[in-house]
């Protein structure tokens, strides 16, 4: 059963391939090939949407305010979507984000340890609303000087285009530092388990799921501190522990991971239901708030 | 559980634009990826032929990935992703849910995109148990195959396949290294977390330098031997846990 780890992303990311047929050198070499393609997503669209060198594509739209950019359509869905979700939630999750993240200390590279430094200044108020797309010529343009933060959608977006590279297999699992997604059924021939952990007992696990073709994030206060800031009011929010989300897609599940850990256990379960997603949000006091439709193993 | 309601998920605007934007992604990107796909193949092949010709079937098991104690997990713990748990105490007992395929879009124009809604099928019989497993967070416990019968080692050093990490220290700080072992060869090495006063970049050079190598005897870096050192350590501990 081919299973392949390598490190894009600033993470470890994890490609599982069940029982991919007869386990002929043929279809091996299939397989293999896949999994090339599914992780040349992550190099892809890493070295796009990365602010952690200056020669990205992102880098070089935050580097001109107020000019229309052509960007590559990898850049400009992403930026589409961010903005797509920071307009549902009413900024709850907002891409601007990122440079209040570097003033609160994530601004170092995952891998090398390198800071990064935004040579902007934004505006105490920027939102998402500065940022500007012209669907006609695919530009996008800065209103003011912001910093564009597409971590939780670029991560989503890899994955989702790495699940695309192995539908043919249909039974197959990409994890990427927590952004999941399960096709099929694992060597069970069941659907994936899928544990949520304990917020504060890093060896525990506080509910699990039962899942396929299905994508699930978890956002949470633990992992690597308080790494989601609330844009509308540049703190990191203190009512949530983790929030994970279960959507069709990775992008997605992230995309609302985050914005439902900003809303708050109420606010954050009634905006996944709208959305028609199922989501499990934990409070610090190890409150569970769910949506109906959440199936828990 | 019953799933009671068809309604459960309703098709809505970010699932359908979230489909979208996958598939104009993966269409414009298709060709881009090729190259990136290619330089894997090549340079996995190359490892391949440097290393064990024999055919591997089964698990590379993935291993005990763990934060040294001490060491505050908060930051950049995402290395630790997926753990395994070989005890099949904690394994739940598994309730057996089925669902089909999601979203299908068909036009490639990513705006108007005819949203779909995501049915469920009615759940299929429970089975006796379940080993396999995948978790969201970093430190939870993952029942992962347990490791089939490990391949007897060809050459020399051997390591056990899976990611391990390991801190090296210095007196500017700490630096977690993780290493890949694939097929018994160090895949890859990377600094997972540098926790040094000074930016790791400085000894950019060495991590290339294990795989290379297949040792953790990486290079000295003048005026920055202490991060060079922290680095060594950190692959000797985790190259420790792959024995």
């Amino acid at each position: 059963m081919p299973i392949r780890t390598e490190a894009v992303m600033g993470t470890l990311v994890t490609i599982q391939v069940v029982r991919s047929g007869a386990e002929s050198d043929a279809n091996a070499a299939i397989v293999d090939h896949a999994m090339d393609r599914a992780f040349g997503w992550f190099q892809e669209i890493e070295s796009l949407c990365t602010r952690f060198s200056a020669e990205s594509e992102l880098m070089q739209l935050m580097a001109h305010v107020g000019v229309p950019m052509p960007a590559s359509a990898i850049l400009y869905e992403a930026v589409r979507f961010a903005l797509l979700v920071a307009e549902e939630s009413g900024g709850a999750f907002d891409p601007t984000v990122g440079l209040r993240m570097e003033g609160l200390g994530f601004n170092r590279e995952h891998r090398t340890g390198e800071i990064v430094r935004t040579a902007i200044t934004p505006g105490d108020d920027v939102s998402f609303r500065d940022v500007q797309l012209d669907p006609g010529r695919k530009t996008i343009t800065l209103l003011r000087p912001l910093a564009l933060d597409l971590g939780a959608v670029a991560k989503g977006l890899a994955v989702d285009a790495a699940a695309r590279e192995l539908e043919p297999f249909k039974d197959f699992a990409i994890d990427a530092g927590g952004d999941l997604y399960l096709a099929g059924s694992n060597e069970q021939g069941q659907p994936w388990f899928v544990g949520i952990r304990h917020p504060r007992r890093a060896h525990e696990l506080m509910a699990s799921l039962r899942v396929s073709n299905q994508a699930v994030c978890t956002s949470g206060d633990y992992e690597r501190g308080q790494h989601i800031v609330d844009p509308r009011q540049e703190t990191s929010p203190v009512a949530v522990a983790s929030a994970t989300v279960v959507a069709p897609g990775a992008m997605l599940a992230d995309a609302l991971a985050t914005a439902a850990f900003v809303l708050g256990p109420q606010e954050g379960i009634h905006f996944l239901i709208r959305l028609g997603v199922e989501g499990l949000i934990v409070t610090p006091e190890m409150q569970q708030y769910q949506t109906r439709g959440l199936r828990l193993a | 559980m019953s799933k009671g309601g068809s309604n459960k998920k309703v098709a809505n605007k970010l699932v359908a634009a979230s489909c979208a934007t996958v598939l104009a992604v993966y269409t414009a990107g298709y060709a881009r990826t090729q190259s990136a796909a290619n330089r894997i193949a090549t340079q996995i092949a190359a490892e391949r032929r440097a290393s064990n010709p024999t055919p591997q079937r089964g698990v590379i098991p993935f291993t005990e990935i763990a934060t040294t104690p001490g060491v505050p997990p908060e930051a950049l713990s995402q290395v630790a992703t997926s753990k395994p748990n070989r005890d099949p105490s904690t394994e739940p007992r598994p309730v057996a849910i089925e669902e089909s395929a999601p979203a299908q879009i068909a036009p490639a124009t990513s705006a108007a995109v005819e949203p779909s809604p995501i049915e469920t099928q009615e759940p299929v019989s429970p089975a006796p148990q379940v080993t396999t497993s995948v978790t969201t967070s970093a430190a939870a416990p993952v029942a992962m195959p347990a490791p089939a019968a490990v391949v007897p080692a060809q050459a020399a050093p051997a390591w056990k396949d899976g990611v391990y990490t390991g801190w090296g220290y210095s007196r500017h700080g700490n630096i977690e290294a993780a290493v890949v072992v694939e097929r018994g060869r160090i895949a890859s090495a990377t600094i997972s977390q540098c926790r040094t006063r000074y930016s790791c970049s400085v000894i950019d050079k060495l991590p290339p330098q294990v795989a290379q190598r297949q040792s953790p005897e990486v290079d000295y870096v003048s005026g920055a031997t202490q991060s060079a050192d922290a680095f060594y350590g950190a692959v000797v501990e985790a190259l420790s846990k792959a024995k």
